[in-house]
């Protein structure tokens, strides 16, 4: 071995202890000065996410695509968006991750393709020739009419009439993104190639997008259907028999008992979203109260061994309400959206920091939180630092703003004319660039950045967080969120304070009695544990996460 | 061999000079792969063992097993090593394959085989004085940069250095990473003794050296940094947060050492409470422009690394520090941390003569140390890769900071007996002018 072309030690569940960071490849580093970001910057910018200590970058669609989806509008499987660079970019890309310890993992969209696709265009003009059973077309408007409509704001049906053809197409998101057929075995097939082909360059998996949606069945809402599931399953199948240690990441924005489908027998998907959870830390936040939290994850079923919740707080898209009651959604439109332009489709379009009001100790909370619970937590970009929107632009660019990187001209993002730029970045006096940039928060001790690096370290260091049981506390006080991780040898305790004012709260650790408690961060240890309950007072937002130790351990 | 019980196995790894992790406590261990070197009697074993610890963090070591576990204090099979290099063959193992690779250099028969004194991360062993084996003890994925390095040098042609003669390696299931390495052995006086020495006999004579291993260092790096075309070795521009991340690095290795810094150990006494103070001059120095370029670089240059043969200076051990994971190892940084790391060297060489010699360094030794070495450094090395001015001086400080608290952990860790010589370092750098 000269040259390896494996930088990792095999670990088929190192996803599971993985720290995750979404990435916007448009915004985030300008590598060829025409205004958008690219891969050639995306590599520049390793050695910080590196230092972060992320293990895995995500990266949002960066095939060949018209763009009126984000990207998740691909018109080329095989091939990578112009903007971004080319196929050699890429494969350059991952391997310098590779070399810094991290993996890379892409998004790609499975359910449909963008109209542009020239198979959808042969579909539409030979429907007898080699495409024309790729999609799904048909005669009558109101077949599945029990399927909901995803993007309420702009679209009247799942079927939109195509002239060309003379029937209607089904699609479940915009009318330009037209479904593909998974009845048709030729799909199938070439969506596997896609997936060989991206492996077989590196890639260390796929954040699938939209998979609730593959099939199309009478009397049905066209979601989680058994033929879904089992298409998965020949997917998994396809990577576990030719790849080692790679990931599929499903995203299904459905509730627990069905997402946990998603994870087969361990047979179908590594990981998938825990989307309920997202929007009960926000309102657990406002109201004060641990109760949300502790009943979603307590309605959660148990998942595979081999299996993980992928956790955010927030994320490239508008924060979904989809998976809460009437009521609480009303409650959290009224909390977080005060201005009707932050409200998008069922969601709020903002990013975390401007969410929070900019507490420091509430997005401090927030992500101890998310770092405590049973799962691997997902960075947003920009979120590290702290970054602000723009609610005054479109759909949800607003949160997809360049990257704040230094105070200098475009944020150190790009140094194409600011007019070439593909968004304007963030200029506002308290979310700009000038205010809220890596440069600057890398050499503030006490910055958010380097507090974030500081809990990801922790993280790492202590494998439970990732593999490890979780308990919940149940304390007689509501607004302490408390809970118990346990893995091999090591005990975590960890208690948040929801509350904006000091608490203190009586936790039952009978059955550590004996163990001493020590603070995670700065090491200090506390009173053993009796046989009386014990008493911690907790400043307002604030968190304690202490490592059970068993007295005399040093 | 795999009778060995899961017990020996922790109590002879834990037990070794090489064992990194000396810190925590070990729940587990296993024999993740194995591949059999010799058949023949008594039966030669590599061994990939897994020592898990209470967290459930784990390290993977290498072991070479006889009828012991440590068969490498038997010259027979050391030498059967080094015969399997020579033909270059691959060895399957149950989950992967050795492969042993040669370059050149053997010369005829080997005869006498000795060990020299273990490092922190190996087990070097001596050939007739014409060949060295390194056995990589702790093992990551990855390619070793000690292999890197070597080969880039002897590629390159830079004479100053060992030349590599062979390596081995496994790829397996498990991971792939670099075992061991057969390079040319130098004749010559260890550099830290050979400071010591002088020091002691009253001549200038390592002073007088010191220029010519700046100059050495200097067209070291120019050599690391000459080749564009291949990527992990093309000297790369510093990006615009570059310097945020050096302070942003060292700032938190000081914050963590000092959280650490044990309550009963009086030599810590002249900088304990100070770590804020260290910190704000962390923050003066990293006030710069600019920072040069980034390299691959030696990564824990000391005397200790260098060898004083018949009037030339030869740089030894590219591992990089062994604290740091290989990821960490093989990072572009500045060439001024080797540097840094060398004055600091200075530094432990005048402190530690009166501990090991009983010898006070002359007046104003390390002060000429340094001058000589760093005028030779600037001579020599590609002037694109250092900042310019005061901006060197500046780098250099912080670099040096950032030594200083390395061999803070270091000695408190391992010899708490030299944990005075980075507290002079640091009290010192408190207390000088900042360049500007």
């Amino acid at each position: 071995m000269t040259e390896p072309g494996n930088w990792f030690e095999r670990d088929p569940l190192w996803f599971k202890r993985a720290v995750f960071y979404e990435i916007h490849l448009r915004g985030f580093n300008d590598g060829n000065d025409d205004g958008s970001g690219d891969f050639r910057g995306l590599t520049d910018k390793l050695d910080y996410l590196q230092w972060l200590g992320i293990d895995c970058l995500w990266l949002l669609p960066c095939f060949p695509s018209p763009l009126r989806d984000g990207g998740y509008d691909i018109s080329d499987f095989f091939s990578i968006h112009p903007d971004y660079g080319n196929v050699e970019d890429f494969t350059y890309f991952v391997d310098q991750a590779h070399q810094r310890g991290m993996r890379v993992i892409a998004d790609l969209v499975m359910n449909h393709t963008s109209a542009d696709h020239p198979w959808f265009q042969q579909s539409r003009t030979e429907p007898d020739g080699p495409y024309g059973d790729w999609y799904v077309w048909g005669d009558d408007d109101t077949r599945w009419s029990e399927a909901r409509i995803i993007f309420l704001d702009t679209e009247p049906s799942n079927w939109t009439w195509d002239p060309v053809r003379g029937q209607y197409y089904w699609h479940r998101f915009f009318s330009h993104q037209p479904d593909l057929n998974y009845d048709n075995p030729e799909v199938q097939e070439q969506m596997l190639n896609v997936l060989r082909f991206w492996l077989d360059l590196g890639l260390d998996g796929f954040r699938l997008d939209a998979v609730p949606y593959l099939y199309e069945r009478d009397g049905t809402n066209g979601e989680n259907l058994p033929e879904t599931h089992a298409f998965l399953r020949r997917v998994r199948a396809e990577v576990d028999a030719r790849y080692s240690d790679r990931v599929l990441l499903a995203e299904a924005n459905q509730w627990p008992s069905d997402v946990v489908q998603y994870f087969g027998d361990g047979d179908e998907c590594h990981m998938a979203f825990h989307f309920p959870v997202m929007p009960r830390m926000f309102m657990a936040l406002r109201r004060e109260d641990a109760l949300p939290m502790v009943e979603i994850l307590e309605s959660t079923p148990p998942i595979p061994e081999n299996a993980q919740w992928g956790l955010f707080l927030r994320n490239h898209d508008e924060l979904t309400l989809e998976m809460v009651t009437d009521d609480e959604r009303d409650y959290l439109y009224e909390e977080y959206a005060k201005d009707p332009r932050m409200k998008l489709n069922l969601g709020i379009r903002r990013r975390l920091a401007p969410l929070l009001d900019n507490g420091r100790d509430e997005i401090q909370l927030m992500h101890a939180i998310l770092f405590s619970l049973p799962g691997s937590p997902v960075i947003y970009y920009g979120d590290e630092i702290g970054m602000g929107d723009n609610i005054f632009l479109g759909d949800r660019d607003g949160v997809r703003t360049p990257m704040q990187w230094t105070g200098d001209r475009n944020g150190g993002f790009s140094r194409a004319d600011f007019q070439q730029l593909y968004l304007p970045p963030l200029m506002d006096p308290v979310y700009g660039f000038q205010a809220v940039n890596v440069e600057a928060q890398l050499r503030q001790p006490n910055s958010l950045l380097r507090w974030l690096h500081r809990l990801i370290a922790l993280r790492k260091d202590h494998p439970v967080f990732g593999l490890g049981t979780y308990e919940a506390l149940r304390p007689e006080n509501p607004r302490i969120f408390a809970h118990v991780r346990m893995y091999e040898d090591d005990i975590v305790l960890c208690v948040h304070n929801l509350a904006r004012s000091a608490q203190a709260v009586e936790l039952d650790l009978s059955r550590w009695e004996g163990f001493v408690p020590e603070e995670m961060f700065g090491r200090t240890r506390f009173p053993r544990i009796g046989e009386l309950p014990y008493l911690l007072t907790m400043a307002p937002r604030g968190f304690f996460w202490f490592q059970l130790r068993k007295d005399g351990e040093e | 061999m795999t009778s060995k019980s899961e017990q020996q196995l922790i109590e002879f790894v834990t037990s070794q000079r090489w064992f990194g992790s000396k810190t925590k406590e070990v729940a587990h261990s296993q024999v993740v792969d194995q591949a059999v070197l010799r058949e023949d009697d008594p039966r030669l074993v590599l061994l990939l063992v897994e020592i898990r610890f209470d967290t459930g963090t784990h390290e993977t070591y290498q072991l070479l097993a006889d009828d012991s576990l440590d068969a490498l204090t038997d010259p027979r099979n050391v030498r059967e090593l080094v015969s399997l290099i020579r033909q270059g063959i691959k060895l399957p193992a149950a989950d992967g394959v050795v492969e042993f690779g040669a370059i050149s250099g053997f010369s005829a028969e080997l005869r006498e085989a000795h060990p020299i004194e273990a490092e922190q991360s190996n087990t070097s062993i001596v050939f007739d004085d014409e060949l060295i084996l390194k056995v990589f003890r702790r093992l990551e994925a990855g390619i070793n940069p000690e292999l890197e390095l070597l080969r880039f040098l002897t590629e390159h042609d830079f004479p100053n250095v060992a030349q590599l003669v062979g390596w081995y390696s496994y790829a397996g299931r498990q991971m792939d990473a670099t075992l061991g390495i057969l390079q040319r052995f130098v004749v010559g006086r260890d550099g830290w003794e050979h400071a010591l020495d002088t020091m002691g006999d009253g001549s200038e004579g390592f002073i007088a050296s010191t220029r010519g291993l700046g100059e050495v260092i200097g067209r070291m790096h120019s050599t690391l940094a000459s080749d564009p075309n291949d990527p992990n070795f093309c000297p790369e521009e510093t990006s615009a947060e570059s310097l945020g991340l050096l302070t942003a690095t060292v700032d938190e290795e000081i914050e963590s050492v000092f959280l650490d810094l044990p309550e009963n150990v009086p030599e810590l006494d002249p900088i304990r409470g100070r770590g804020e103070e260290v910190r704000e001059r962390l923050r003066q120095l990293t006030n710069l422009g600019g920072a040069g370029r980034v390299i691959r670089h030696h990564g824990d240059l000391h005397l200790g690394q260098t060898l004083w043969a018949d009037g030339e200076w030869v740089v030894l051990d590219f591992e990089g520090e062994p604290a740091r994971s290989l990821p960490e190892r093989r990072r572009k940084r500045s060439p001024l941390r080797d540097v840094a790391g060398m004055l600091r060297s200075f530094a432990y060489a005048a402190s530690a003569s009166p501990l090991l010699r009983g010898v006070e360094p002359p007046d104003g030794w390390e002060d000429r140390a340094r001058e000589q070495f760093l005028e030779g450094y600037r001579a020599a090395v590609d002037q694109s890769l250092v900042p310019s001015g005061s901006g060197m001086d500046r780098l250099l400080r912080v670099f040096e900071l950032e030594k200083a608290v390395y061999e803070l952990r270091y000695e408190l860790n391992n010899r708490p007996d030299w944990v005075r010589i980075p507290v002079a370092g640091i009290q010192r750098m408190l207390e000088d002018h900042v360049p500007v």
